[in-house]
């Protein structure tokens, strides 16, 4: 466990280069209603080929901010050879309060040219995804229920599990379940006491 | 040896636990905030049984010890104990 100070306030700003800024502003700002909070027109100060650059800002709530980059003068890259279990897996995901907003910001994305493609159940929170102008996949997501000191308990075993069990030569889940079943014995050692359903 | 299925106490996973204590080869206790199934014998959960919807159902596992998951789908759980001399 630790003993360090947890004084970081969430996200100050995520920021992600685009090459479709005139698209980028339509999604977040037209579509979505995400307000523009601040925008960095630099000339010269970035590095070597990329010197001029516009940094621009939208509010995503509570003050945070997702921010991307325009650079003047430079080419779009795209990496062909990202497997698409990777773009899958950077996302970012927004957070709202109620069904209510979730469901306006489906319907939002579903009267644009970006509708919803996928809105899922999971097990804390429901979701709904889209991917961005820029090929970025956004989440917005709902709390299906309140997070408990036992979900907290069982996260930091499986964390503990997960940290051991990648350090063996061949790791697998089963082998993770085994791992974070005998950190559950080994803190649970006590007598164990009678389940009832009633 | 005896199986042991670990799942957390908590609402969403309860149905499991309570499907599994049906079973007669099972028994079901508390270690912390876990439910402890244990069993001697093979035993599965089924899935209509608990009504979990898929999400709940398939982060339902805490842990196994001294066996393995047979089987995992959208039907049924199945925990078989590791065979002794394994």
């Amino acid at each position: 466990m630790t003993e360090l100070a947890h004084t970081v306030r969430g996200v100050d700003h995520a920021a992600f280069p685009t090459y479709d800024a005139k698209a980028t502003v339509h999604f977040y700002r037209d579509v979505l209603g995400f307000p523009v909070v601040h925008a960095t027109c630099a000339l010269g100060w970035g590095p070597g080929q990329h010197p001029d650059f516009i940094h621009f800002f939208f509010d995503i709530g509570q003050g945070d901010r997702l921010a991307f980059f325009h650079y003047f003068g430079i080419e779009r890259y795209e990496d062909p050879h990202i497997p698409d279990l990777l773009k899958r897996a950077r996302h970012l995901a927004i957070h709202v309060d109620t069904e209510d907003d979730l469901i306006e910001y489906r319907r939002r994305l579903d009267a644009s040219d970006h509708p919803c493609e996928l809105q899922v159940r999971h097990e804390t929170v429901e979701s709904i995804y889209v991917t961005d102008p820029n090929g970025y996949l956004i989440e917005f997501t709902r709390p299906l229920r309140a997070i408990t000191a036992e979900d907290d308990i069982d996260a930091n075993l499986s964390v503990d599990a997960l940290v051991e069990v990648v350090d063996e030569d061949q790791p697998s889940l089963q082998r993770f379940f085994e791992i974070k079943a005998r950190l559950i014995a080994e803190r649970y050692a006590d007598e164990p006491t009678e389940a009832s359903f009633v | 040896m005896t199986v042991a299925l670990y799942i957390l106490n908590i609402e969403d996973f309860r149905p499991l636990a309570e499907t599994a204590a049906r079973n007669t080869d099972v028994t079901v206790v508390l270690r912390g905030p876990y439910y402890e199934v244990a069993s001697e014998l093979p035993f599965r959960i089924d899935r209509d049984a608990t009504g979990c919807r898929n999400a709940i159902w398939y982060s339902a596992v805490a842990g196994v010890a001294h066996g393995t998951i047979e089987n995992w789908d959208g039907k049924e759980l199945r925990i078989v104990p590791t065979a002794v001399g394994e």
